[in-house]
């Protein structure tokens, strides 16, 4: 049940440290946003034997992450969860893969065991990644910035008010999952039969939830067009950042 | 500040949740809308934000609600919902209250000192970083009303302020009204809080303004109350 | 069923990209143009937070020990009309990936069109509605929802070998990959489509408006044949996605074991083709061609290799640390 509620407080741990201060923090939101794309192609575009290049791509979340003042071990963590999958694809390899590709003394190491390890690294690197750049900017302006990639407005508005609706729904899941187990001793999720009633009076609830919310948000302007403009222009400091990451990765990426 | 001329509003199926109302309201003044569950009093208030389409003319300071300047009464007009839930959707206390200035184009800097400003005048500044999540109904309420408070209206609307509420937080949120210079609409059930924060008391019913009088005498009447559709002070059964 | 980035090449996540974005925009500019966008805004973003917290809630299921929760598609499309369901969904898994790590944001391109695109804009349309045209009954909505679901999550898991083939990074052979996703996908299917079918039912009786103006989207039907532009769409997919994957460097390692298993050795693609082309470019920008394994084995230039890539983990990690004890210090330093 815990389970529930936990994975919203994660939400708002990334959207606590977003609002840090550090030399990160500060940088255009543009620019991380670019940055973040550019280094994920690049470990991307890392072919499956090569293991060994990827090895300078981690000064970038291990440095930035420290100079963010964010919890690195959090991040780490947190990317973990996108393993299982690429788990599951990198012991394929290692089953179908037994190609010896490199002799070590005695030692063997078959194209499985190299490509699977170059899986699970590439994935720890790009979803880090991303976590760094959601740690390290607020949401508002995140979305703020796809707006000005001409992201149609109506998608932005509902990226930022699903992210808004989540603990509410949330919140009102766990109540009825909680009224659910108190009323049904041992039992710890709702019999199937009971699916329909219980999510569909959820979405009913949500429904006429949804309208509430929406009338707050209009009582304080939402619906009259201004927007907070973040349109502040990158500095000196944001082209220095970009090139302080991208020429290294994509170096790295290309001619090592 | 609000004047409220043959105001109507229908539901959907036809029916009146509304019904000719008219009522006048001056500046820095506080009237409470008291009546039975159902009787019109949230109608009345959202059509005042412009939000239920409606019959009828509405002025707020000076302006006469229409399409073209719904943005410009929003401004002025702040709406304490009944439900704090629906008031603060937003990852932060401090968000939410930056919310409504946001949206008013206002910079940062001056949000910052205006939410600053608005917490330490309600107390509550040890929320500003939390979410709506983990937060008491009492702290919920305080919350919501700051949100309110930071787009700085001139009049302010309150739908059942007082709903959820312990009494000493009740107390608390008394004392603030009361101490605020906004004109203020209030809708609510809690008729002793209405006696103490708005001088005078309308009963609505059926849609309709049944009465209005002074609080210290309305709320009392039991014959006028009884009419109205609900018990007045001190009336025991 | 989300996939990853580590397992897609840049192309065919690129590939992938695009179509969702192309059908984001093409979505929201529909809704827009319908004017529904005022409307539909706030029941949109409500319904992604619900998809959002129903995806936590899991039911049991009797006899099995175990228990089922939705994705939410078929069930979206159901209740809100099939592209406002699409955008819908695909708010939920940027969220998703931005916050929780589920699926990358490379791989969003192709988890949007697994899981948002086939059930909302390919099964909806194409069998949840026609089933529905000659009246709406209870046991016609399960039926379809059931259907629906299991169709659906069987072409995400098949889109789900198809990209990962076409990238090339997984070993896994077609046929075993293929016997391995479908089975599983068919039980996730049908419990998927049990709890889709209750929930539409449920919602039909209480606020029959909503499933029967999603049914009934003359005005969406009519005007634009969306079965016409949802195959389009599909084969654009896979034509871009298949091109530009054999054009890129995806090519020669994707196909390498079968190369091996056709020509009995993988000498043979070494001598000339893209394989050879691709080949020289890298060896002539490379500084060091030995320096990784893909491009040679060389023991001694191995060891050499490793031992240089741990110490750069391992100057990476130092660095990080100074960085943080030096922050440390200030911070003291400040009080």
């Amino acid at each position: 049940m815990a389970d529930i509620r936990n994975k919203i407080s994660k939400v708002y741990s990334f959207e606590q440290m977003s609002r840090g201060n550090s030399i990160i923090h500060r940088v255009h939101p543009m620019a991380k946003i670019i940055v973040t794309v550019i280094y994920i192609l690049c470990v991307a575009m890392h072919t499956k034997y090569r293991l060994l290049s990827l090895s300078p791509l981690l000064f970038y979340p291990v440095v930035v992450t420290a100079l963010a003042e964010i919890p690195g071990r959090k991040i780490f963590a947190q990317s973990l969860v996108a393993l299982p999958f690429c788990l599951f694809a990198g012991i394929s390899n290692i089953i179908f893969d037994k190609k010896i590709l490199v002799t070590i003394g005695v030692v063997a190491i078959s194209g499985g065991v190299i490509s699977s390890l170059a899986i699970i690294a590439r994935c720890l690197l790009c979803v880090s990644a991303v976590l760094i750049l959601v740690a390290t900017t607020p949401f508002a302006k995140l979305t703020a910035q796809l707006v000005r990639m001409h992201v149609p407005v109506l998608f932005v508005r509902l990226i930022e008010m699903v992210y808004r609706y989540l603990g509410v729904l949330v919140e009102e899941a766990y109540t009825m999952i909680m009224a659910y187990r108190l009323r049904s001793p041992g039992a710890k999720w709702p019999h199937i039969k009971d699916a329909g009633s219980f999510l569909g009076q959820l979405f009913v609830r949500s429904m006429n939830r949804a309208e509430r919310v929406y009338q707050a948000m209009v009582c304080r302007g939402y619906e009259s067009g201004i927007y907070a403009n973040q349109n502040e222009k990158m500095k000196l400091s944001d082209y220095l950042f970009m090139m302080i990451v991208i020429v290294p990765t994509v170096f790295v990426t290309l001619f090592i | 500040m609000l004047n409220i001329n043959n105001l109507s509003v229908s539901y959907p199926d036809g029916n009146k949740a509304v019904d000719d109302i008219s009522l006048n309201l001056e500046e820095g003044k506080h009237l409470a809308l008291v009546g039975a569950n159902g009787a019109g009093k949230t109608s009345l208030l959202l059509s005042v934000m412009g939000i239920l389409s409606f019959e009828g003319e509405i002025i707020v300071d000076g302006i006469r609600l229409s399409k073209d300047n719904i943005a410009e009464v929003r401004k002025r007009t702040g709406f304490l919902f009944q439900n704090p839930d629906d008031q603060l959707f937003m990852p932060s206390i401090y968000d939410d209250i930056a919310f409504g200035p946001r949206n008013m184009g206002i910079d940062e800097e001056t949000i910052k000192y205006r939410v600053d400003d608005r917490l330490k005048l309600l107390g509550i500044e040890q929320l500003k970083d939390k979410t709506a999540l983990t937060l008491s109904g009492g702290e919920k309420r305080m919350a919501a009303l700051a949100t309110v408070l930071a787009m700085k209206p001139s009049l302010m609307l309150l739908d059942e302020p007082t709903a959820f509420l312990d009494p000493k937080v009740r107390r608390k949120l008394i004392n603030i009204l009361k101490s605020l210079p906004h004109t203020m609409l209030i809708a609510t059930h809690d008729l002793t809080f209405a006696k103490e924060v708005c001088d005078e008391s309308v009963i609505i019913k059926e849609g309709k303004v049944f009465a209005r009088g002074k609080s210290s005498e309305l709320l009392y009447d039991e014959k006028l109350m009884d009419e109205g559709g609900i018990e007045a002070i001190g009336v025991e059964r | 069923m989300h996939m990853a980035d580590a397992l897609l090449s840049p192309a065919v996540g690129g590939a992938m990209w695009a179509v969702s974005a192309g059908a984001t925009v093409y979505a929201t500019k529909k809704i827009t143009d319908m004017d529904l966008s005022q409307k539909k805004l706030p029941v949109m973003a409500v319904a992604g937070a619900f998809v959002f917290a129903a995806q936590m809630i899991n039911f049991t299921i009797p006899g099995t020990g175990s228990s089922g929760h939705i994705c939410g598609g078929i069930m979206l499309a159901a209740l809100l009309g099939e592209l406002p369901a699409f955008l819908t969904l695909a708010s939920v898994l940027i969220i998703q990936c931005l916050f929780f790590a589920d699926g990358g944001l490379l791989a969003l391109g192709a988890n949007i069109f697994n899981m948002g695109f086939i059930p909302c804009l390919i099964m909806y349309p194409l069998i949840f509605r026609p089933l529905m045209k000659k009246g709406i009954s209870k046991a016609k909505l399960a039926g379809a929802s059931i259907l629906c679901c299991v169709l659906g999550l069987q072409l995400g898991a098949f889109g789900v070998v198809l990209e990962t083939l076409a990238s090339g990074i997984t070993e896994l052979p077609f046929g075993t990959f293929v016997a391995m996703m479908q089975p599983i996908h068919l039980a996730i299917g049908f419990v998927e489509g049990l709890i889709t079918a209750a929930v539409v039912v449920f919602v039909w009786q209480v606020r029959p408006e909503l499933v029967e103006s999603s049914v009934h989207k003359e005005k969406v039907s009519e005007n634009l044949s969306l079965g016409k532009v949802t195959v389009i769409f599909a084969v654009l997919s896979a034509v871009v996605a298949g091109g530009l994957s054999l054009l890129a460097s995806a090519f020669p390692d994707g196909l390498e074991w079968s190369m091996e298993k056709v020509a009995g050795t993988t000498e043979l693609e070494a001598s000339g083709g893209v394989y050879g082309f691709v080949e020289k470019i890298q060896n002539t920008l490379s500084f060091m061609p030995d320096y990784d394994f893909a491009a040679g084995t060389g023991s001694g230039t191995s060891v050499a290799g490793i031992v240089g890539a741990l110490l750069t983990c391992a100057l990476a990690l130092l660095t990080g640390f100074i960085i943080t004890q030096m922050k440390k210090k200030n911070v003291d330093g400040g009080h």
